[in-house]
C-alpha cells in the first residue's frame, strides 16, 4: 500500500466543493420528490465527496467492473447522496437526480440494483457491512486483487445486531481490505441515538471487535483523507463525529427533520447558501482502479459425474446435499459454501473436507451468514451455498427478504425441517421456511425427497437466478430415483400410479416416504392411490397435478412436515383453486410440536403413514356418500 | 443490598457437591435419552450450582411466583442441567429425569413453558438475554420490585447480533439487576468458537458495551460466588460475568476435546464416568434457596376494556396506523400494565401517541428489532404487562426467528406492523411489507387483524390487548375513510360490506384493498354488476363460513384482492379455506414480482390491485 500523501490545498478545496454539490443535489432532488431524507445525506457529504474523488479507484463509466472498489451505502435511506455522487463522477445526468422517487425513474427511494453501481439493495438497515465483509473476503481471499471495499452505515443503525456480526467477521477474517465509516450524526428517525455523540464509546467498541479505529471530524475532508490513507492488517473503522443536515442553516443538528424534504421556497434559499461555498466548479475525476480481478465464469456448471447411489439404499437427504456440494466443487473453483457452526448437521463439513478454502465459517450468526453469501456473490464472483438448520434461516427472513431485492442469486440449504428431527424439539424444527421461502419473490423452492433428487437440486441451484433453497431432512430414507432420472424445476414425479387410483396423494421429503408405505397398506385392501413427488414446492408443477387430480375424482390429499399455513397443501390448493370439480384435503403439522421420536411425532401430528390411509379412506368414502 | 450470608467453607464445598451431582443428572438423562448435551451441560455445573443455591432468591416449590428471580438459559441445549437444578431444589423428582426428551415427558429436548419454571422457551441461540432484559426492565421499572435476573449464554452463542442488541439495551437502560453469565468453554457445535479461551476479548467487548464486567475461572465456585455478590453492590449498570470453562467438564477423556458436542455419553462408558464425579462428592449437604422478597403487587391483565367508544364519524379520513396510535393511548388509560415498545419509528407507526399519553410505560428500543420482540417477551412472561410492540412490518421479518420462538413460549404478544404493501409509495420495496401476512399466518396460534378503517383498527387493539398468543396488526400507511360505526367486532368475523341479492361475484378485500374494491363495487353498480364485498377483519382465523355462504350466493366465484404477495396470504387463505368445496372457484390478485417506487395510486395500478384491476377480474370472470 502507498504510503499517504496529504493532499494540496486546491484539491481539499475542490473535495469540499464536491461535498457541497453532492448536498445541493440531494436537496434538490428530495424537495422535487416530495419525499425522503436530505438531511441523512448532507451529514455525509464530506465523506462521500472524499471516498469518490480522492480515496475510492473505480470506472465512473463502468460501475460494475470487476477490479472497482465497492460502495455499499448501509444507510441507504441517504440514496440521494449516493445518486447525486455518481452525477458527480458523470455516471448518471445531473437532470435525471431530479426524477428521484418516480415510478419510470432507476432512481428509488432506496439503492436498488437496477442502478449499475448498486450491488446490494438497502434500506433494511443494519445489512450493508454483512454483504461488504463478503465482498471484502472475496476481494482478498478468492479474486486475491487490490480492491477495497467501503461501507457507510448510520449511527442509528449500530444498533442492529447483524452490524455487530459483521464486525465480528471482519475482525475475525482480519479484513484489512474493508473500512467502514459511521457516520455519527447523533440523531436517528424519531428520537437521538442511545450514544448520541460519544464516539469513545463507538470506538471503543470497533476496537474490542478486532478493528483499526479512527475518530475524525466528518465534515472535515483533510482529515477524511488522512484517514482513509491509513492501512492496517485489520478492517478500519472511520468514526466521523457529524451534523445531521449539515450545511442547512435552522434543522442543522435538529430533532424532527429526519425523513423530510426541505419545502420548495426553503430550499431555493438553502441552495443559494450552499452555493456561495463553492469555490470551483471543476470536477475532480476518480482514479481509476488496478485491473487484477481475474476473468471468472460461473455458468453453465455440470456435475463431473452422474449420481452415484443404488435404488433402495438408505440416505439422509441433508448427507446427500453436502456429498453433492463436494462433488459440484470439483466442477468450478468458484462454488463456495458457508455455514454458522452447524456443518457437521448439514453436512456442509463434506465440502470443507474436499475444499476447505472455499468453506467460509460464519459461526453463530445466521443473518450474517446470508450477508455475507450476498456478498460473494456480487458481480458474478462465486456461485454461493450457505446452510444451517432450515429454521434458523427466519433469524435471516429480513436478509433473504432484502437479498431478493438486490436480486441476488444465492442458494440457501436448510436441514433438519419439520418434526421427523424427534428429541431435539420444536426449537429446531423448521416448520414455516416452505412459507417463508415461496413468499420470496423470484425464489426457487427444493425439496428433494432421495439423494439422487437432492444432488439434482444442487446441481440445478448453482445453475438458477434468484434465490434456491433446498430443504433437506435428517432422517434416512431409501433412494427412489434411479441415477439416470432427469429433473428439472417445476417438473413434478408421479412415483406411483395404478389404472384405477382413487386419490391423488402428494408427500415430500419423509411425507413422501409415508405416502409410498400408505398406497402399498391400500393396494392390500384394493384401494389405489397415485403418489407425486412434486420435487419443486415453487414453482409447483400444476399442470401435472391436476391432470393426475383429474385422472383420480378431482381427490387429493397432501400431506407435509410443515405447518398447514403456507406450505405444500396451500400451494396446491391455490395453484388448483380456479379449477372446478378438485377438492384438496391437507395434512400437515397443526400446533407447536414437541420433543419425541420421528416416528412418534409423525403419528402425534397426522402426517404418517396410518393417517394418509385414513384420508384416503376417508376421501373415498366422503364421495361415495356423495355419490 | 442484604444478599444472605457469605458462604463459609464448608458451604462452598456443598455447593461444589451440587455442582457434580447436576453433572450426574446430566450425564445420566442423557445418556438413557440416547441424545443431547452432556458436554455442554458440565461446563456450567458451578455456574448453576452458585446460582441456584446461593445467588437466587426463590420458592423451589413455586417456580413461577412473581417475586422470585428468574433464571433464563439461553443456552437451551444445556437442558438436563435446567432439569438437575429443579431437582436439586426439590421441583422435580430425580427419576423423572431419566425420562428426558421423551413423548409422554414434559422435560423436552429444550426447555418449553410445558414446565412451570420455564419463562421463555430457548434453543435458537441468541434470544434469551434479550427476554431477560425485558424482564430486568419490568421488575426495575414497572414492578418496582427486588426481584433480579440472571440469564446464561454460551461463548458460540455471543456470536449472534441479538446478543448485542440486549448488551446494548441492558446498559443503556441501567439494568443493574441483571447479570449475565458467559460460558466461555472455548467450543462450539462443530468446532472451537472464534474467540475460543480470549476472556480478556469477551471483556472488553461486554466492557464496551457498558457492563459492569468480571472474568472468573468458571469452575471455581469462590470465584462466582464472589462475582455473583459483588454484582448486587453495583448500582446503574448490568454485571456480565465471563466465566472460563471447559466443556465437558470433569468427564475424563472428553473434557475440553473437540467432537463431543451434542453427543450423549457411550452407555459402556457411563459406569466409569459417574464413578469419577461421584469420587469428587464430599458432602450430603442439602442445600435450601433463599427465598424472596415479598415486594411484588399483585396486578390483573385480564379482561381490559376501552374506557369509551370509537369516535370516528363515517367517511372521515384516518390511516388505520395513526388510529392504531390513538386507540393504543385510550387503552393505556384502561390498565396500566399496558405497555409499548418501538424500534425508532414511534412516529411512522404512531406509538408516539402511546408515548406522549404514558411516558413511563413506552420503551424506545432503538434500531433493534429482534431485541424489541425479546424484550417484549420478557416483559409479558408471568403475565406482567400486556405488551404492545411496533415498527414497519417489513422489519418484523428481521425477528421471525424470535417471533417463532415466541410461538413456542407462549408468549402473549401483540405485534403492529405498519407501512404493509405497495401502498406506502416512495420509499420502495425495502420498506413494503409484502410477505408479512405469510410470516405470521405460519406462526402458531396467531391471530392476525387486518384492520380497514380507524374503528374497527381501534377493536382490534382492545381484542388484541384481551388475546392469548400472538397477535398481529397489520396497519396501512394511507388515509382511508371510515366505513363502520358502533359495530361489534370478533376475531373470525368477517363484515359483509356490500350486498345485494342480485350479487354476481364476491371480492374479499382488505385495508387498502377493500377500499379498492368498494370504489369498483361502486363502479360496476353504475354498469349493472352487483358484487358482494366482505372485509375479513381477521386474516388468521380466516371466516370461512361466510366467505363460503357468499361464495354459494355469488354464483360460487371469489376474487381476492390483497397488497402482499401471493404466497401465503389473503388468496392463498381463502384458497385453502374453500379448498374442500368443489363448486367454488377463486381468483388471487396480488403483488408478484418485486415492486419499485412510485406512487401509491400508480403503484396499486402496476401491480394489478386497484379498482381498474378488480372491475377488470369482476368482468373477465364472465367472459369465460
Ligand atoms: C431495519 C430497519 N429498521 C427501521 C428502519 C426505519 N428507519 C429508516 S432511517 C431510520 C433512522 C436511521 O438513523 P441513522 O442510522 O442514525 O441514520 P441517519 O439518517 O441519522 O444518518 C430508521 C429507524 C429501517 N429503514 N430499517
Ligand atoms: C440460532 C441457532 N443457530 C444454531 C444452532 C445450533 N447449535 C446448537 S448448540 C450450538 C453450539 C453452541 O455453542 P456454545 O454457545 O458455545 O454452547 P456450548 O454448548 O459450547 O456451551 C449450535 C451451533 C442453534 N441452536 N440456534
Amino acid at each position: 500500500m502507498e504510503a499517504y500523501h496529504k493532499p494540496d490545498q486546491q484539491a481539499l478545496q475542490a473535495l469540499k466543493d464536491a461535498a457541497n454539490r453532492l448536498r445541493i443535489g440531494s436537496i434538490r432532488a428530495t424537495t422535487a420528490a416530495g419525499s425522503g431524507h436530505p438531511t441523512s445525506c448532507c451529514s455525509a457529504a464530506e465523506i462521500m465527496s472524499v471516498l469518490f474523488f480522492h480515496t475510492m479507484r473505480y470506472k465512473a463509466k463502468d460501475p460494475r467492473n470487476p477490479s472497482n472498489d465497492r460502495f455499499v451505502l448501509s444507510k441507504g435511506h441517504s440514496a440521494p447522496i449516493l445518486y447525486a455522487a455518481w452525477a458527480e463522477a458523470g455516471f448518471l445526468q445531473e437532470a435525471e437526480l431530479l426524477n428521484l422517487r418516480k415510478v419510470d425513474s432507476i432512481l428509488e427511494g432506496h439503492p436498488v440494483p437496477k442502478q449499475p453501481f448498486t450491488d446490494v439493495a438497502t434500506g433494511s438497515l443494519g445489512q450493508g457491512l454483512g454483504a461488504a465483509c463478503g465482498m471484502a473476503y472475496t476481494g482478498k481471499y478468492f479474486d486475491k486483487a487490490s480492491y477495497r471495499v467501503y461501507c457507510l452505515l448510520g449511527d442509528g443503525e449500530l444498533s442492529e445486531g447483524s452490524v455487530w456480526e459483521a464486525m465480528a467477521f471482519a475482525g475475525f477474517y482480519k479484513l484489512d481490505n474493508l473500512v467502514a465509516i459511521l457516520d455519527i450524526n447523533r440523531l436517528g428517525q424519531s428520537d437521538p441515538t442511545p450514544l448520541q455523540h460519544h464516539v469513545e464509546i463507538y470506538q471503543k467498541r470497533c476496537e474490542a471487535f478486532g478493528w483499526h479505529a479512527v475518530i475524525v471530524d466528518g465534515h472535515s475532508v483533510e482529515e477524511l483523507c488522512k484517514a482513509f490513507g491509513q492501512t492496517k492488517n485489520q478492517p478500519t473503522a472511520i468514526i466521523a463525529r457529524t451534523l445531521k443536515g449539515k450545511g442547512i442553516s435552522g434543522v442543522e443538528d435538529k430533532e424532527n427533520w429526519h425523513g423530510k424534504p426541505l419545502p420548495k421556497n426553503m430550499a431555493e434559499e438553502i441552495i443559494q447558501e450552499i452555493g456561495d461555498k463553492i469555490q470551483s466548479k471543476k470536477k475532480l475525476s476518480p482514479t481509476l482502479p488496478e485491473e487484477d480481478a481475474p476473468v471468472v465464469n460461473i455458468r453453465n456448471i455440470k456435475m463431473p459425474s452422474p449420481p452415484n447411489y443404488k435404488l433402495g439404499e438408505k440416505m439422509a437427504t441433508r448427507k446427500a446435499y453436502g456429498l453433492a456440494l463436494a462433488k459440484l466443487g470439483h466442477a468450478n473453483d468458484r462454488v463456495i459454501a458457508l455455514d454458522g457452526d452447524t456443518k457437521n448437521s448439514t453436512f456442509s463439513d463434506l465440502f470443507r473436507k474436499e475444499h476447505p478454502s472455499r468453506f467460509i465459517e460464519c459461526y453463530i450468526a445466521e443473518q450474517n451468514m446470508v450477508s455475507i453469501a450476498v456478498g460473494c456473490a456480487t458481480r458474478d464472483r462465486t456461485v454461493a451455498f450457505a446452510s444451517t438448520f432450515a429454521t434458523f434461516f427466519t433469524r435471516a427472513f429480513d436478509q433473504i427478504r432484502m437479498a431478493a431485492i438486490s436480486e441476488s442469486n444465492i442458494n440457501l440449504c436448510g436441514s433438519h425441517c419439520g418434526v421427523s428431527i424427534g428429541e431435539d424439539g420444536p426449537s429446531q424444527m423448521g416448520l414455516e421456511d416452505l412459507c417463508m421461502f415461496r413468499a420470496v419473490p423470484n425464489s426457487t423452492v427444493f425439496y428433494p425427497s432421495d439423494a439422487v433428487s437432492a444432488e439434482k437440486a444442487v446441481e440445478i441451484a448453482a445453475n438458477t437466478k434468484g434465490i434456491c433453497f433446498i430443504r433437506t431432512s435428517r432422517p434416512e430414507n431409501e433412494v427412489i430415483y434411479s441415477s439416470d432420472e432427469e429433473f428439472h424445476i417445476g417438473q413434478a414425479k408421479v412415483v406411483v400410479k395404478n389404472k384405477d387410483d382413487q386419490v391423488t396423494v402428494i408427500g415430500a421429503g419423509v411425507t413422501l416416504h409415508e405416502a409410498l408405505a400408505a398406497a402399498e397398506e391400500l393396494k392390500k385392501e384394493k384401494i389405489y392411490v397415485r403418489v407425486i413427488d412434486p420435487f419443486t414446492i415453487k414453482p409447483l408443477d400444476k399442470a401435472t397435478i391436476l391432470e393426475h387430480a383429474r385422472a383420480t375424482k378431482g381427490r387429493i390429499i397432501t400431506v407435509e412436515d410443515h405447518y398447514p399455513e403456507g406450505g405444500i397443501g396451500e400451494a396446491v390448493s391455490a395453484a388448483l383453486v380456479g379449477e372446478p370439480g378438485i377438492t384438496v384435503t391437507r395434512l400437515a403439522v397443526s400446533h407447536v410440536p414437541r420433543s419425541g421420536k420421528p416416528a412418534e411425532l409423525l403419528k402425534m401430528f397426522g402426517i404418517d403413514k396410518d393417517a394418509i390411509v385414513q384420508a384416503v379412506k376417508g376421501a373415498v368414502s366422503k364421495s361415495r356418500n356423495a355419490e | 443490598m442484604a444478599s444472605g450470608a457469605r458462604p463459609d467453607q464448608i458451604r462452598l464445598q456443598a455447593l461444589r457437591d451440587v455442582a457434580a451431582r447436576l453433572r450426574l443428572h446430566s450425564v445420566r438423562a442423557t445418556c438413557a435419552a440416547g441424545s443431547g448435551h452432556p458436554t455442554s451441560c458440565c461446563s456450567a455445573a458451578e455456574i448453576v450450582a452458585v446460582l441456584f443455591f446461593q445467588a437466587m432468591r426463590y420458592r423451589a416449590d413455586q417456580p413461577a411466583y412473581p417475586s422470585n428471580d428468574r433464571f433464563i438459559l439461553s443456552k437451551g441445549h444445556a437442558a438436563p442441567l435446567l432439569y438437575a437444578a429443579w431437582a436439586e431444589a426439590g421441583f422435580l423428582k430425580e427419576p423423572e429425569l431419566l425420562n428426558l426428551r421423551k413423548i409422554d415427558c414434559d422435560l423436552e429436548g429444550h426447555p418449553t413453558p410445558r414446565l412451570p419454571f420455564v419463562d421463555v422457551a430457548t434453543g435458537s441461540l441468541g434470544q434469551g438475554l434479550g427476554a431477560a432484559c425485558g424482564m430486568a426492565y419490568a421488575a426495575k421499572y414497572f414492578d418496582k420490585a427486588g426481584y433480579r435476573v440472571f440469564c446464561l449464554l454460551g461463548d458460540g452463542e455471543a456470536s449472534e447480533g441479538s446478543v448485542w442488541e440486549a448488551l446494548a439495551f441492558g446498559s443503556y437502560y441501567q439494568l443493574d439487576n441483571l447479570v449475565a453469565i458467559v460460558d466461555v468453554n472455548r467450543l462450539g457445535q462443530s468446532e472451537a468458537a472464534p474467540l475460543r479461551h480470549d476472556t480478556d476479548v469477551y471483556r472488553r467487548r461486554c466492557e464496551a458495551f457498558g457492563w459492569n464486567t468480571y472474568v472468573v475461572d468458571g469452575h471455581a465456585v469462590n470465584e462466582l460466588e464472589e462475582a455473583l455478590w459483588q454484582a448486587t453492590q453495583v448500582k446503574e449498570k448490568p454485571t456480565a460475568i465471563v466465566a472460563k470453562t471447559y466443556k465437558g467438564r470433569g468427564i475424563p477423556g472428553v473434557e475440553d476435546t473437540d467432537n463431543w458436542h451434542g453427543k450423549p455419553m457411550p452407555k459402556d462408558k457411563l459406569e466409569s464416568i459417574i464413578g469419577a464425579i461421584q469420587s469428587q462428592i464430599q458432602t450430603k449437604e442439602v442445600l435450601v434457596p433463599q427465598l424472596p422478597i415479598e415486594d411484588v403487587a399483585q396486578i390483573s391483565v385480564a379482561d381490559i376494556h376501552m374506557p369509551s367508544l370509537p369516535e370516528y364519524a363515517i367517511g372521515e379520513k384516518v390511516a388505520t396506523r395513526k388510529a392504531y396510535g390513538m386507540a393504543l393511548a385510550k387503552l393505556g388509560t384502561a390498565n396500566e400494565r399496558v405497555v409499548a415498545l418501538d424500534g425508532d419509528t414511534k412516529n411512522s407507526t404512531f406509538a408516539e401517541l402511546f408515548r406522549q399519553a404514558h411516558p413511563e410505560r413506552y420503551i424506545e428500543c432503538y434500531i433493534a428489532e429482534q431485541n424489541m420482540v425479546s424484550v417484549a417477551l420478557g416483559c409479558a412472561a408471568r403475565d406482567r404487562a400486556v405488551v404492545f410492540a411496533s415498527t414497519f412490518a417489513a422489519f418484523l421479518t428481521r425477528a421471525f426467528d424470535h417471533i417463532r420462538m415466541g410461538a413456542i413460549s407462549r408468549t402473549n404478544l401483540n405485534l403492529c406492523g405498519s407501512h404493509c404493501g405497495v401502498s406506502i409509495g416512495e420509499d420502495g420495496p425495502s420498506q413494503m411489507a409484502l410477505e408479512d401476512i405469510a410470516m405470521f399466518r405460519a406462526v402458531p396460534g396467531c391471530t392476525i387483524f387486518y384492520p380497514s378503517d380507524a374503528v374497527s383498527t381501534e377493536h382490534a387493539v382492545c381484542l388484541a390487548a384481551n388475546t392469548k398468543g400472538i397477535c398481529f396488526i397489520r396497519t396501512s400507511r394511507p388515509e382511508t375513510p371510515v366505513i363502520y360505526s358502533s359495530e361489534k367486532f370478533e376475531i373470525g368475523q368477517a363484515k359483509v360490506v356490500r350486498k345485494s341479492g342480485a350479487d354476481r361475484v364476491t371480492v374479499i378485500g382488505a385495508g387498502v384493498t377493500l377500499h379498492e374494491a368498494l370504489a369498483a363495487a361502486d363502479e360496476l353498480a353504475k354498469q349493472g354488476i352487483p358484487i358482494r364485498v366482505i372485509d375479513p377483519f381477521t386474516i388468521k382465523p380466516l371466516d370461512a363460513a361466510t366467505i363460503i355462504s357468499s361464495a354459494r350466493a355469488t354464483g360460487g366465484r371469489i376474487i381476492t384482492v390483497e397488497d402482499h404477495y401471493r404466497e401465503g396470504g389473503i388468496g392463498e387463505a381463502v384458497a385453502a379455506a374453500v379448498s374442500e368445496e368443489p363448486g367454488i372457484v377463486v381468483q388471487s390478485l396480488a403483488v408478484s414480482g418485486v415492486p419499485r417506487s412510485g406512487k401509491p395510486a400508480e403503484l396499486l395500478d402496476l401491480f394489478g390491485i386497484s379498482a381498474k384491476s378488480i372491475i377488470a377480474a369482476v368482468k373477465s370472470t364472465f367472459a369465460n
